[in-house]
């Protein structure tokens, strides 16, 4: 579709603007807005930089549908990636507070950190080599769009859904994280088990993906800089007050508490 | 009466085994939601096969998930008995036929070196009467048609059981995390089923310690050599001829089983 550089800036305002004030908006894809894949993540570049102006800055990337399964349901063979802001950030064993968010969900995750930076084509042993350590991990999702619903190119314009993240202690990156057993516990009971495996077979596959977009846009994902792997469950619906906790095999444990709604 | 009708619907299933062809519900002759009688119905094609020579070697869980014992409206899991003849060599090939209706499922799997006959057992006595612990694939099936069950038909139809494949590497029960081990089953590279070891009532050991206490009340304490099978680590999946199966386990390893080709 034929559109401008202003039309996008105009879009990429609008959906930075739900996520500012917490307030869904119609999906661009049943708008008529028929973007390209490239044309997504433009808008999204543009939609990440207006945070960036506000005085966040970048504290690495997130990879989506990571999963056989979700690339299935999405119809799509790739999966899709956006960044991780300082805005984003919840501390580990924090508070998220639940006024900022729309209809947020939650999935346990893998984050790396790398020690070296990675671009371009690479495979699994220069990604392993590039790591300093793992951590588990918890992905907060909060799609701006209403009812949590969208077309591949609505969700990367949105930045992935990614809304917020908690990472858990970091360890060295010297166990098999291929298959840790991960549990998603809200106020201390199960809601979803699972394991690492679900991401792509084993989460290392992820950051070689990851490398690998990096490099298609020409950039680079930078020594010091976190990246989330993919979900290794279905995600759950986070409500006010619950307090989150992911323990995963080898790795322990990555939390936080939503907070309570204030009193009327 | 009662007897009547227990007789019928043992007579049922096994007639069912004998045909290969699946019978109607025993639900419809049994009366609704008594696990009492339907586990009276287990008992009589149980001793029924003892007498005719088959050896019993252990026990299986069932419903060991939440969302499983939803689905079927039951607080409690439920038991099987395993026979000698119902174990495969770990990568051995199976004749589909050989179990009416197949689906598989990712197990931990218990060894008994000593006698669980005391009144109530702990997971203490559970822990000091285990030997060792296997993976394992559970060859889950129905005789009644379609898998139209409910707890009832599940119970009399000895809890769904079929066969099952242990792997041949035995693990002492303090070298592994039974509650946060991952578990991946794929098939020829894909993967079918994603858990973990908390999926199974939280752990294993508390699906070994229910089993240990129920076949103390109904007189059959499980025995040293026994095999049990602590219940699914996550969905189970149907299978068809030619599939090859394999689970992995994180700190037990893997096991594997190969369904026949149809034309064999």
């Amino acid at each position: 579709m034929n559109m401008s550089n202003q039309e996008i800036t105009e879009l990429a305002a609008q959906v930075d603007g739900a996520a500012l004030n917490a307030q869904a908006i119609e999906q661009l894809s049943s708008l008529g807005i028929d973007l390209s894949i490239e044309q997504a993540y433009q808008l999204q570049s543009l939609s990440v930089a207006r945070r960036y102006s506000r005085g966040e800055h970048q504290l690495g990337v997130k990879m989506g549908f990571t999963s056989r399964a979700k690339m299935i349901q999405m119809g799509v063979d790739d999966m899709i990636w956006g960044p991780l802001t300082s805005g984003m950030f919840i501390e580990d064993g924090g508070e998220m507070n639940f006024s900022h968010f729309i209809h947020p969900r939650v999935e346990p995750e893998i984050a790396f950190l790398l020690k070296r930076p990675l671009s371009g084509v690479i495979n699994l042993a220069e990604a392993m080599s590039a790591v300093e350590a793992v951590a588990p991990a918890l992905e907060v999702i909060d799609s701006r769009y209403n009812n949590f619903q969208f077309s591949l190119q609505d969700v990367i314009a949105d930045n992935c859904s990614s809304s917020g993240f908690t990472v858990g202690a970091w360890q060295k990156a010297d166990v098999d994280i291929s298959n840790l057993g991960m549990v998603l516990e809200f106020d201390g009971a199960a809601v979803q088990v699972g394991s690492s495996a679900a991401i792509l077979g084993n989460p290392y596959r992820s950051l070689v993906a990851a490398a690998r977009m990096a490099g298609e846009a020409g950039s680079e994902l930078t020594a010091g800089s976190i990246v989330l792997a993919g979900a290794a469950t279905a995600a759950e619906a986070l409500r006010p007050g619950v307090h989150v906790r992911v323990n995963t095999e080898k790795l322990g444990v990555a939390e936080f508490t939503v907070s309570q709604p204030l009193s009327e | 009466m009662t007897n009547e009708i227990i007789l019928e619907a043992a007579e049922s299933i096994r007639a069912a085994y004998a045909s290969g062809s699946a019978c109607k519900p025993v639900r419809d002759i049994l009366p609704a939601m008594s696990l009492e009688t339907a586990y009276a119905v287990q008992h009589v094609n149980t001793q029924h096969w003892i007498e005719q020579g088959r050896r019993v070697v252990g026990c299986k869980a069932g419903l060991t998930s939440k969302t499983v014992q939803s689905q079927l409206g039951v607080d409690q899991p439920d038991f099987g008995v395993l026979f000698a003849d119902m174990f495969v060599s770990d990568g051995a090939e199976v004749s589909v036929n050989r179990v009416m209706q197949p689906k598989v499922e990712a197990e931990v799997a218990l060894v008994l070196e000593r006698d669980l006959d005391m009144t109530l057992p702990t997971v203490a006595d559970v822990i000091r009467a285990t030997a060792y612990v296997l993976p394992a694939i559970e060859v889950v099936g129905s005789r009644i048609q379609n898998w139209d069950i409910n707890i009832v038909d599940t119970i009399a139809d000895n809890a769904s059981s079929g066969l099952y494949v242990l792997g041949n590497s035995p693990k002492r029960l303090e070298d592994v995390d039974l509650q946060l081990c991952g578990m991946v089953m794929e098939r020829r590279g894909e993967q079918i089923s994603v858990g973990a070891g908390q999926a199974c009532l939280g752990h294993p050991l508390n699906a070994a310690v229910w089993l240990a206490r129920t076949f103390v009340d109904v007189g059959m304490p499980l025995k040293a050599g026994d095999t049990i099978l602590t219940g699914a680590l996550g969905p189970m999946v149907s299978v068809a001829p030619g599939d090859r199966v394999e689970a992995r386990i994180s700190g037990l390893g893997s096991v594997r089983v190969e369904f026949a080709a149809e034309d064999q």
